[in-house]
């Protein structure tokens, strides 16, 4: 059952209030976190959060087309690496 | 990077009684490994693929002739196809070929730290996995933490973020945010 529209999305708040800190200082940092829970909110965009796995904290670098989900939909706790191939990354 | 073969397939098992296989590609979109050419087994044999159905492949070998009937095509199961690298074609700037990336020395402020293991992408942008001693680190693959990617010199120069921790409070369970 979809949550209630009512409630707003769900966030642990101490995540808001540092996001705002570190958006302010616009340092090259990693905001380390282990509320998977969390909805990426709008003001969370151009942020890079470590999102605990279990394991370790694998960045997530947050854009707009993100915005609604949830932290832990982008640090699997199964890793499956595959193979490189022709596998490309950008650089951000 | 000259000489290096790279996996992009293997065949699978073979497909009716005329000589097709299945092959699984692992190109980062499976039809395109037809569209590179001689494809290299690790015996020594060269193969063109030709695509026949969903997965499915005609193989032809360097005299020109295919694979004539299911023995033949159950003869080739697991074999491993290969790609060198000098045939894939040139990625764009700020575009790195993860084989290229995979492997290169770390430098951090002049010493040498370790390799790059793995490159990950879960959909929150690229991030490497760099072995350091027996522990590995993980880092966001951006212009601020990953500076200079020197292919010829077989190296990356990280900087470390900042990194702060962001640890619940016993009273602050959650809200919802407006």
């Amino acid at each position: 059952m979809a949550r209630s529209v009512w409630k707003g999305p769900f966030v642990d708040g101490y995540l808001l209030n540092k996001a705002e800190t570190s958006r302010a200082s616009g340092r090259n940092e990693v905001i380390k976190i282990w509320s998977r829970r969390s909805t990426i909110l709008p003001n969370f965009v151009g942020l890079t959060f470590g999102v605990y796995n279990g394991h370790k904290f694998l960045p997530v670098q947050v854009n707009e087309n993100m915005v609604g989900h949830k932290f832990g939909e982008f640090s699997p706790t199964r890793t499956f690496t595959g193979h490189s191939s022709d596998k490309k990354a950008k650089r951000g | 990077m000259s000489g290096q073969r790279i996996l992009m397939g293997v065949v699978g098992r073979p497909h009716g009684v005329r000589g097709l296989v299945h092959v699984h590609s692992y190109a980062a979109v499976p039809a395109d490994l037809a569209s590179y050419g001689t494809l290299h087994d690790d015996r020594g044999g060269g193969w063109t693929l030709t695509w026949r159905g969903q997965g499915i492949g005609e193989l032809r070998g360097t005299d020109g002739q295919v694979l004539r009937d299911r023995e033949a095509a159950q003869a080739l199961v697991n074999r491993k196809l290969y790609v060198e690298r000098d045939r894939l074609p040139e990625p764009e700037p700020d575009e790195f070929y993860l084989a290229d990336l995979i492997g290169l020395a770390v430098h951090e402020n002049g010493a040498v730290i370790g390799n790059v293991l793995a490159v990950h992408d879960y959909g929150a942008g690229s991030s490497l996995e760099i072995g350091e001693g027996s522990r590995s680190l993980v880092l966001p693959f951006t212009r601020a933490c990953v500076p200079e990617v020197d292919m010829a010199g077989g190296r990356v120069v990280i900087v470390r973020p900042e990194e702060i921790e962001v640890r619940p409070d016993e009273d602050d369970v959650g809200e919802a945010a407006e």
